[in-house]
């Protein structure tokens, strides 16, 4: 019974890491008529607002939830996270004109890496991939969009037929640095934002998102 | 950082100042404990509207309380005899959620008997720069703190002794009124309230 149970686990262990150090798949051309589509029409349009309970995840173990607030404005987002008693714990600004801008950040908030990544994520999360794209499929027959910056990094969406697309980011070594999933997505007013949605990054600390969608809201 | 504000509001609705202010009335009242709903409302200019939160607290004097948000986000804050649980809802149930952020509670711990005992103006994290019926407004002694939470109002009820809203204020564009309504006033509570989920 003991052995049968350390048999277990090490499944267990086996594929719960099956994705860290994941490799860039090779992606395999495909004809017109069977190619993915332009796969950017699955993000929102700018000009909404999300908010979202977010269950935030390190991997060695620390955790909390929190309520993120996401605006999509036409030349800048903007982005909250506000403790559940109603404490604003982080409020920070992107546009491409002047970059980051952090207007509020409280412990353990308060780090420039934790600001950079949080918008990282966002973007990965809500806004179309930079790069030139290329569509094709996976060697199990999964559509997939590739987008590959200058810089070298790869991002694919792997389309799902009825489903939640997946966003797969890929460091320019090739090594799997977030994954994104989700569920419940339906298309209506923003785009296909999924009601629950799950980000996992294989950075030097990893960490999970876990979040669910509590309002859209339509801003100016 | 947040557990520190989430006391000073908790602690500040069931503080002496409401007992003081009932104390100097035609009927001396004391609170042992108080049984309440409430509504918590975030406004920030980023919001397109406020963030409102409902749920409902018991607390009985002199550290123990239960803090529970049913919507849109349900999760619990339990504390007593010194220990505090914090809860959270996933898939449907409440789950302990354990790690660093507890940490800041015991730095507000030391701070709660100072209040409980009347001695706000004393306190080392807040004053009262002002006080009438009406209100009382609490400013920190630290700018560090001061930067993130320039003031805190108390709003005082008609009842005497009771408090009717607490804004915490953020700065100009930003600030959190926790509102609360269907008080029962120094029930007997069962210890286990405060222990389990």
């Amino acid at each position: 019974m003991r052995c049968l149970g350390a048999i277990f686990i090490a499944v267990v262990l086996l594929f719960g890491c099956a994705e860290r150090g994941a490799k860039l798949p090779q992606l395999l051309a495909v004809s017109a008529e069977s190619a993915p589509p332009e796969c950017t029409d699955i993000f929102p349009s700018r000009g909404w607002q999300f908010i979202h309970s977010i269950e935030f995840s390190l991997d060695h173990g620390y955790g909390t939830t929190v309520v993120g607030v996401t605006s999509l404005e036409p030349r800048r987002i903007r982005c909250a996270l506000v403790s559940l008693e109603g404490f604003t714990l982080f409020e920070a600004g992107f546009d491409r004109g002047t970059g980051l801008h952090v207007q509020r950040a409280v412990p353990p908030f308060d780090t420039p890496l934790f600001a950079e990544g949080l918008m990282e994520d966002i973007r990965a999360i809500f806004l179309s991939p930079a790069g030139a794209m290329q569509r094709g499929q996976s060697s199990e027959g999964k559509k997939i969009c590739r987008f590959i910056t200058a810089a070298g990094t790869v991002t694919d969406i792997i389309a799902a037929d009825g489903g939640c697309p997946q966003i797969r980011s890929y460091s320019q070594d090739g090594r799997l640095r977030r994954l994104i999933t989700g569920s419940g997505c339906q298309k209506s007013g923003p785009g296909r934002i999924p009601h629950y949605l799950e980000l996992r990054s294989y950075g030097g600390s990893g960490y999970t998102l876990k979040m669910n969608l509590l309002r859209a809201d339509r801003i100016s | 950082m947040r557990p520190a504000i989430f006391f000073l509001l908790v602690c500040c609705l069931c503080s002496p100042l409401a007992i003081a202010r009932a104390d100097s009335g035609d009927q001396p009242f004391r609170l042992h404990s108080i049984h309440a709903r409430f509504v918590q409302k975030k406004e920030m200019k980023i919001l397109a509207r406020p963030l409102v939160s409902t749920g409902t607290f018991i607390f009985e004097a002199p550290q123990s309380l239960r803090w529970q948000y049913h919507q849109p986000v349900a999760s619990l804050l339990l504390m007593h005899e010194g220990r505090i649980r914090k809860f959270v809802g996933r898939n449907g149930k409440l789950v302990e959620e354990k790690g660093a952020q507890l940490d800041g509670m015991q730095m507000v711990l030391a701070q709660l008997s100072d209040w409980l005992d009347g001695r706000f103006s004393d306190n080392e994290m807040f004053r009262v720069v002002s006080a009438d019926e009406a209100h009382v407004v609490l400013e920190p002694h630290q700018p560090g703190l001061a930067r993130l939470i320039p003031s805190i109002e108390i709003v005082f009820g008609k009842q005497r002794g009771l408090i009717d809203a607490i804004k915490l204020h953020e700065g100009p564009e930003a600030a959190t009124t926790i509102t609360f309504s269907d008080r029962i006033l120094n029930e007997e509570i069962a210890e286990t309230v405060f222990i389990s989920k």
